[in-house]
């Protein structure tokens, strides 16, 4: 069911627009939070900045590319995400959190969680691909990001020197080949 | 065949297939729910890689941005490197560049640095369809002046109580030198009690100042009061026209 579009909605326009002011706008609000949060579980101010950034790519990510629609207000959202990450990002490197889980997060709706769960399992996935990507060959990973890059392929085949033709068949091949991988690990 | 199908979803998309195969391929796609799902998922595969593997300019200006406002925001007051010095210089001295672009103090125009550079900004709830002063609202901010002139010339025919109308008539005549008639339509604004009742004294001193008016420049120029939008530019020129 079509939730209606929180007004925080603007915030991700901006992100999307790159739009400094929206930006600066975030990082005011919401940079000193997230910095005390990771600074009080073991970290330090440079990783709450990466943290910071990360979770902004990916809301601008969903935002632009999957067409992310607020149905929560957005600093509790970007919070969470941020907070998750973190918490990841500890489990990784083996350190217990100070804090557990969420149960600090108040007054947060199950729309913020249901938002935040999605953006993550995208970036889970996500790495699932390049992780499969990394597996092909070279001329297969060669192919594919130089497909990419958004030029005419007559002149990627160009480039790589290949005809169109073949550049075509093979990156079929290559990208099946990817799917295929992704598919079993999954 | 699972396997099969997956590179043909691929050699679909990508174009490897000739006239015949592709329109098998779409024919089968109407009926097979399998295909469309992965098409569904090599489209999805494919533009997840796609972000991560070629970030187009948006996504790299996008991430710029964010590296430079963090930095404002998380920045650890610890030691500063030379490094970091370096990065404040280029900053300063960019700021200073931008600055003298701004002020540009070869640059005698007095009314190209003072004069209005607004913006009209039309909006009305629920409207759909597009209205005359949407377009009007269109062709001033793009300086389109004598157009954009045109129409509020019969906007303001129509809708003789509307000050933001007769505002942005004057601002238009003023920037095709229509300086006479510019003021015959703002100064009644002035006279009125509106929002735009202190912009358009200033837009009649900028009118004097285009025809080099130095004196009745200054006596508009003064009835501008304090906490008003154009306030601080009108203080400044005061202070250049002495």
């Amino acid at each position: 069911m079509a939730k209606a579009v929180h007004l925080d909605q603007r915030y991700l326009i901006g992100l999307v627009n790159n739009d400094a002011a929206v930006i600066n706008e975030i990082y005011k609000k919401c940079a000193g939070k997230v910095k005390s949060f990771i600074v009080f579980n073991n970290g330090t101010a440079n990783d709450a900045e990466d943290i910071f950034q990360e979770s902004l790519v990916d809301v601008y990510n969903q935002a632009k590319y999957k067409d992310l629609q607020l149905s929560c207000p957005f600093e509790p959202f970007l919070l969470l995400v941020c907070k998750r990450k973190w918490l990841n990002e500890l489990k990784k490197r083996s350190i217990s959190p100070v804090t557990k889980g969420e149960d600090d997060l108040l007054h947060i709706g199950e729309d913020t969680f249901e938002q935040a769960e999605r953006l993550e399992e995208e970036k889970e996935q996500t790495t699932l691909f390049l992780k499969a990507f990394e597996k092909l060959g070279e001329r297969c990973k060669e192919i594919i990001k130089w497909s990419m890059q958004g030029e005419a392929q007559e002149k990627v085949a160009e480039a790589l020197g290949v005809t169109y033709g073949y550049l075509r068949k093979k990156k079929s091949e290559c990208m099946a080949s990817l799917i295929k991988m992704v598919q079993i690990n999954q | 065949m699972t396997e099969d199908k997956i590179l043909l979803t691929a050699r679909y998309v990508e174009g490897d297939m000739d006239e015949a195969e592709n329109a098998d391929f779409e024919m089968r796609m109407q009926s097979d729910t399998e295909l469309q799902e992965h098409l569904k998922d090599y489209k999805h595969v494919h533009q997840r890689l796609k972000i991560q593997l070629a970030p187009d300019q948006q996504d790299i200006a996008f991430k710029e941005t964010l590296k430079h406002t963090g930095a404002q925001y998380f920045a650890a007051p610890k030691v500063v490197s030379f490094k970091t010095n370096l990065k404040w210089l280029s900053g300063v001295a960019a700021v200073l560049i931008i600055g003298l672009l701004v002020w540009a103090p070869w640059r005698s125009n007095l009314y190209q640095t003072y004069h209005i550079d607004a913006q009209m900004l039309v909006t009305e709830r629920g409207a759909e369809k597009i209205t005359d002063l949407d377009k009007a609202a269109v062709l001033f901010n793009d300086q389109k002046y004598v157009e954009a002139q045109n129409l509020l010339a019969k906007l303001v025919q129509q809708q003789p109580e509307n000050a933001m109308i007769h505002y942005y008539y004057g601002l238009s005549l003023i920037e095709i030198n229509k300086l006479v008639e510019a003021r015959s339509i703002l100064t009644p604004v002035y006279g009125n009690e509106s929002v735009f009742k202190y912009d358009a004294a200033y837009a009649i001193a900028m009118s004097y100042l285009k025809e080099d008016q130095k004196s009745d420049c200054k006596i508009w120029l003064q009835k501008i009061p304090e906490g008003t939008t154009h306030y601080q530019k009108a203080i400044e020129l005061l202070g250049k026209l002495k």
